[in-house]
């Protein structure tokens, strides 16, 4: 699938700010607020955190996947953010996480929603992969790796 | 033309009821396939039997023969027949399953090859030996007659295979794969031998320049139609997805089946090919189950009246000096798909036990057989004897093979050991889930499907008696199957982190309901408040009112 139709540089930070797991949430809230991406930030951290309660989304491998569905949003809306020294985001296998995809879809339309994580996570698959996104310096480079 | 149309109304409402109630006692009563009911059913009311009697409140036969036609019915009956076998090429094209036929092309295709060659080498020859009318192995009744001893249904094996769950056995899958390049050989053939029998002629020498342009043409038609089918058919489906009904994109791509039968019979080829290639080449898509599922209506009707009609074109009094030569060409085509499937097999790897699998598997004949011998017989290259040797030819062989068939599958396996570790490999990735109850499991599907239905994928449940679903969407096919407390999701590995994500979703859904539960107030009140006043008189009811 084509992932350029919903990712972008806007929406894409190298250097994710926070150091708690609410606070990189926030952070990438924010990236999807900045952009215009979402209208009702404090909605859509809600659907996030509600997910997160059920179970984390911090995988392992240093990569998360936090996401949920709300009528905040009218189509699938996603960002990437690298936080270089990691934060504790109750991972699976307890090692602190460094690569965090967020996606938020709407509620009630259908939608290649989990398709798109995956097709994410599959990217992740490869340690060279993970490498180079850690290294990455701008949203431009991180951008290249996944839609280039 | 009132009273056109009254009999035409009165033959079809005979046509489908007999037709129906036979399909269903073959089967039930006489362990025999559907089809052959209705096949009988035409022979039964058809107008050399008792539809040839007259009537007076019809001034006339029901079924009367037209003076000098070559067709014992009428033009408007037969064009229900002709619709009805575009119909039939049009599933069979939807039905086809071209991942399994490339995945095990190699064997299939020697198979299916061996037994197109043998078949129609036999059948021709045959003719041309016993027939003394017949004199040249280029004569359109022996080209006819090589051709419809090609063809194979592989319904009624597939059927049996399911049955006794041995459809993804080596043997399986090769039948299958063979049976799709057969029907694939079988129809070029038929183009082919169609356009020879439009130039050539029983005596003096034979156009061999001429014939050979015909067997290009349509073999260029069929393969030119095929690429572009199958290249054209994914943007033709996005186009018609606009529409967001199903019922109209199954109606317009039907229409496209008509058009291109149109199209193929203008091009000098036969019109079945036209809608095979248009069923094949949306087989590849996200919407030929919800065609199918569609279109099982207007099958479920014109099919009966297919068989039906085709039934009552058997002449009994031509046949009358033709039984033998009959009986031995029936025995021959069975032959014929035994050894020419059956050498193929044995030098792909298999046994005696699985060579005789094989070609009993290959033995039904079914809807392609029969509309060749319509088309020969419409077309006067065949006479009714001959129409008549083709449809015993379809009795004998699809009485002869079930029984052989099942008998065939007893014992161990059909592989010679050094080949065995190298049959069936699938490179599926399967991902498993017990629950404590059925209910539980029932609970997990149902979310799991519609999951896959909110990701735009098409579900199809593959058979009504058991919980096997195929769900796609454009290139991508994963099957899940609910077995008793086991949910079992197969699919490509690449699409496996989809598959896992998409399921744990769903598993948290379960999670979130259960912690509802627990929330609820005591299952037990709630059973008492239903039951309460229950048995007291209305004045003492508190639910009253």
């Amino acid at each position: 699938m084509n992932l350029k139709r919903v990712l972008n540089k806007e929406v894409i930070s190298a250097d994710l700010k926070g150091e708690t797991k609410e606070e990189i949430i926030d952070s990438l809230v924010a990236l999807l607020f900045n952009a215009g991406k979402v209208k009702d930030a404090a909605k859509v951290k809600q659907c996030i955190l509600e997910r997160e309660s059920k179970m984390t989304t911090g995988m392992e491998a240093g990569i998360a996947i936090p996401h949920g569905k709300t009528d905040a949003v009218d189509e699938l809306v996603g960002c990437i953010g690298i936080k270089k020294g990691g934060v504790d985001f109750k991972a699976l296998d307890g090692k602190p996480s460094n690569i965090f995809v967020m996606t938020v879809s709407p509620l009630n339309k259908t939608g290649p929603h989990v398709q798109f994580l995956a097709e994410i996570s599959r990217l992740l698959r490869e340690e060279s992969q993970r490498a180079r996104l850690l290294e990455a310096e701008s949203s431009e480079e991180i951008f290249s790796i996944f839609c280039g | 033309m009132t009273h056109l149309m009254t009999k035409l109304v009165l033959q079809l409402a005979l046509v489908i009821i007999v037709a129906r109630l036979l399909g269903w006692f073959f089967p039930k009563y006489l362990k025999l396939p559907k089809v052959l009911g209705e096949l009988v059913s035409g022979m039964i009311i058809g107008p050399y039997a008792l539809g040839g009697i007259s009537l007076e409140i019809l001034h006339g036969p029901i079924f009367h023969m037209p003076p000098g036609a070559e067709l014992a019915i009428t033009p408007e009956l037969y064009g229900f027949a002709v619709v009805a076998s575009i119909v039939l090429l049009f599933f069979s094209g939807l039905e086809t399953d071209l991942p399994t036929f490339l995945k095990f092309s190699g064997k299939g295709s020697v198979v299916g090859l061996g037994g197109v060659i043998v078949s129609f080498v036999f059948g021709d020859l045959l003719t041309v030996l016993l027939m003394p009318q017949v004199h040249s192995v280029m004569d359109p009744a022996a080209l006819f007659l090589g051709t419809l001893s090609t063809a194979t249904s592989v319904g009624i094996t597939a059927r049996i295979l399911s049955e006794k769950r041995k459809m993804s056995s080596p043997e399986g899958v090769t039948i299958l794969a063979a049976a799709v390049l057969d029907d694939v050989l079988g129809i070029v053939l038929l183009a082919v031998v169609v356009g020879i029998s439009k130039v050539s002629t029983t005596h003096g020498p034979i156009p061999w320049a001429h014939i050979g342009w015909i067997a290009l043409k349509a073999f260029g038609f069929w393969i030119a139609s095929t690429v572009i089918g199958i290249i054209v058919a994914p943007k033709l489906t996005r186009g018609l997805k606009r529409f967001k009904s199903m019922d109209m994109i199954a109606s317009i791509s039907f229409g496209i089946a008509l058009l291109l039968s149109g199209l193929a019979e203008l091009a000098g080829l036969a019109m079945i090919i036209g809608a095979y290639v248009i069923g094949l080449a949306l087989s590849q898509t996200d919407i030929s189950h919800e065609i199918q599922k569609k279109m099982h209506g207007v099958y479920e009707f014109f099919v009966p009246v297919f068989f039906s009609v085709m039934g009552m074109m058997v002449n009994f009094e031509a046949m009358k000096g033709i039984w033998a030569f009959g009986l031995v060409f029936s025995l021959v085509a069975i032959l014929g798909k035994l050894i020419g499937c059956g050498i193929p097999a044995f030098f792909s790897g298999f046994n005696l036990r699985g060579v005789l699998r094989i070609g009993c598997g290959m033995l039904p004949r079914g809807e392609v057989t029969l509309i060749v011998a319509g088309i020969g017989l419409s077309s006067g290259a065949i006479g009714h004897d001959l129409f008549g040797v083709s449809i015993m030819t379809l009795l004998v062989a699809s009485v002869v093979a079930p029984p052989l068939l099942i008998k065939s599958f007893d014992g161990g396996s059909g592989y010679r050991k050094k080949f065995a570790a190298a049959g069936g490999q699938h490179n599926v990735q399967s991902i498993e889930l017990s629950f404590p109850s059925p209910r539980m499991s029932r609970f997990i599907l149902e979310l799991v499907l519609d999951s896959f239905r909110n990701e735009e994928f098409f579900v199809q449940q593959m058979d009504l008696d058991r919980d096997i679903y195929h769900v796609r969407k454009d290139n991508l096919t994963i099957t899940v199957i609910l077995d008793d407390t086991t949910l079992t999701v197969n699919t490509q590995p690449e699409h496996e982190q989809f598959v896992r994500l998409l399921m744990l979703e769903e598993i948290l859904v379960l999670k979130d309901f259960l912690g509802g539960l627990e929330g609820m107030k005591s299952p037990d009140m709630m059973g008492a408040e239903m039951l309460r006043g229950m048995f007291s008189s209305p004045e003492n009811n508190g639910l009253e009112g």
